[in-house]
């Protein structure tokens, strides 16, 4: 009996220290409220708002989930929060003007710095700034292959996609594409990888090996201005968000066309898809809200209140 | 055996080297100013093009030279004016120059747009543009006492925070009217070289007047009308603030509200 007990609890204490069971924690950057709200992704009911400092841009989490990272743009920092009790552990000196992130597979993290022309690379384990790599104007989307190997990032003001190899931390291709490139996201192989622009309104297909682009399509819809970009699970779809045009573009992710549309808030900006490809949340700046979309019938389903100027998105599910 | 052995391995690897590198060397010609708002403009746009440059290889300079000096040379990429009216319609005209882009890069006179000349590129904001947006002003608040400019040290939206800052930290100024356009002139060439990946002026030419949708981080992809002037908002300030953007809503015509729109 005893020791049944003791082989159970340390299986729990086993499987706790592996992974962590999800919260469902839906994490929200408020540009201009200086706060994160945590939104229960089963209810979509706001748990609390967390003050977490300055200018409060990229979110992501750590490989395991049990840590989010969020940019504090006017703070040259990340800030550290435990997603299981929502205390904040901390924050890492993150260069000039941190935009956005992607975390490797190893933990580190791969960040813009908009105002520095440049990528920087955090050990969040020493806290370290561990490389810096010059880029172009205003970097701002970033993504980490899925095995690692490669990072991409743009620059907007230079309309370039960088390939940069992680071993050696250098830039291996520079890929022109239409103006003011800003998301990216890889497939789920890391064999392609696409690529919005704003101000050209097109989306571009990566080839990584090639290191070329495949294909590039202009985007068909009035006031759009193509920004994040997510994949679903089976690779066959990319959500896009578009800004001013106030909706989510359901692509084809072989031929690029639009397929349907869902109507969220102003200025849509963030996505986050959940884990299994059925729901899909953005932020809606200028409406300071976050829509829940139903990705099977490319409705809204529902609108939640958040702080000023959500900006991006991470969910723990 | 040994020393030319060594000697052929060097030649080869110069060579080769000279090869993977391949650096475009772009001139681009300027007549004006040598100081100044549209000078330092040029700059920030120069600096912004090397910086694409590295990573795609090109090389860009400005050859500041005058107007006597210009009309000896018979090849060039592309001319940048800051001067007056008759001398830009002088070298657009000019025989040697027809199939060359010729900027107007800060001159708002409307000779140079309805002269609808095929070479001749104004970049800034023309009178009748900043005179159409506060007509548009007018109708919707009739008391209104603000003007219209092209640029603005405050303004924010589609990354314009980001120029304004970049340039104030490089050239310690704020950026007017005529510092973006001399910024918007090079990048405008720069994205050209870059995308045609020629420095043939006719490629050149053809490329800014069909296909460029340039972005000048004052919103939507900006394009060139049949009168050669860069499709742009224009900004209604009052006492040195910005009250709002022209084309204002509602009206119709997006940014073709603005200004003289075709040649016919």
């Amino acid at each position: 009996m005893k020791l049944k007990q003791l082989l159970l609890s340390s299986l729990v204490l086993m499987s706790t220290t592996v992974w962590a069971d999800p919260t469902y924690r839906l994490f929200v950057t408020n540009e201009k409220s200086n706060t994160v709200s945590v939104i229960d992704s089963r209810t979509g009911l706001v748990e609390t708002t967390l003050e977490i400092g300055k200018r409060p841009r990229g979110i992501g989490l750590s490989p395991d989930q049990k840590i989010l990272y969020v940019a504090l743009s006017e703070e040259n920092a990340i800030a550290m929060v435990d997603v299981a009790t929502l205390e904040i552990l901390g924050k890492l000196a993150a260069g000039e003007d941190p935009e956005t992130f992607d975390v490797h597979p190893n933990g580190n993290l791969y960040l813009s710095n908009e105002d520095d022309a440049k990528a920087t690379v955090i050990d969040p384990k020493s806290g370290k700034i561990i490389h810096e790599i010059r880029v172009g104007l205003e970097p701002e989307g970033v993504a980490v292959s899925p095995n690692g190997d490669v990072v991409l990032v743009t620059s907007e003001s230079t309309n370039m996609v960088h390939i940069i190899d992680t071993t050696e931390h250098k830039i291996v291709a520079n890929l022109l594409v239409a103006a003011r490139p800003r998301g990216l996201a890889f497939n789920s192989t890391g064999d392609l990888a696409y690529v919005s622009s704003e101000i050209g309104n097109e989306v571009a297909i990566i080839d990584i090996a090639k290191r070329e682009i495949i294909k590039k399509v202009v985007i068909d819809l009035p006031k759009s201005k193509p920004m994040a970009l997510t994949l679903s699970p089976d690779d066959k779809v990319i959500y896009m968000t578009t800004g001013r045009a106030a909706k989510v573009a359901v692509l084809d992710a072989e031929t690029l066309e639009i397929i349907s549309t869902a109507d969220v808030g102003k200025r849509v900006w963030g996505a986050v898809l959940s884990r299994d490809g059925s729901k899909l949340y953005t932020a809606n700046g200028v409406s300071h809200s976050v829509s829940v979309v139903d990705t099977a019938s490319s409705k809204s389903i529902m609108e939640i209140d958040v702080g000023k100027f959500p900006w991006g998105l991470a969910l723990d599910d | 055996m040994k020393l030319i052995q060594t000697w052929l391995f060097a030649l080869i690897a110069m060579v080769s080297q000279g090869s993977i590198a391949n650096v475009m060397d772009v001139k681009l010609h300027y007549v004006g100013p040598t100081e100044g708002s549209v000078w330092l403009g040029m700059q920030q746009g120069l600096d912004e093009a090397n910086l694409q440059g590295e990573f795609l290889g090109q090389k860009y300079s400005l050859q500041p030279i005058s107007a006597d000096e210009l009309v000896e040379l018979d090849s060039v990429t592309a001319i940048l004016l800051a001067t007056d009216v008759d001398h830009i319609l002088s070298i657009a005209q000019s025989k040697q120059f027809a199939n060359v882009p010729v900027f107007n890069m800060i001159s708002d006179s409307n000779e140079l747009r309805t002269a609808c000349l095929a070479n001749l590129l104004s970049i800034t904001a023309s009178e009748k543009m900043k005179h159409d947006a506060m007509v548009q002003m007018l109708n919707k608040n009739p008391e209104s006492k603000a003007h219209a400019q092209g640029w603005h040290k405050d303004f924010r939206k589609f990354a314009a925070s980001q120029l304004n800052s970049r340039f104030t930290k490089a050239y310690g100024e704020i950026m007017d009217d005529d510092s973006w356009a001399g910024w918007a002139s090079v990048k405008l060439l720069s994205d050209t070289v870059a995308r045609t990946q020629s420095m043939d002026a006719g490629v050149m030419l053809k490329y800014l007047k069909n296909d460029i949708a340039f972005d000048g981080q004052k919103g939507a992809g900006a394009t060139f009308r049949d009168t050669g002037q860069l499709r742009q908002l224009v900004l209604i300030v009052e006492n040195n603030k910005i009250v709002t953007e022209a084309p204002l809503r509602g009206v119709k015509g997006g940014l073709d509200s603005l200004g003289l729109t075709s040649c016919k």
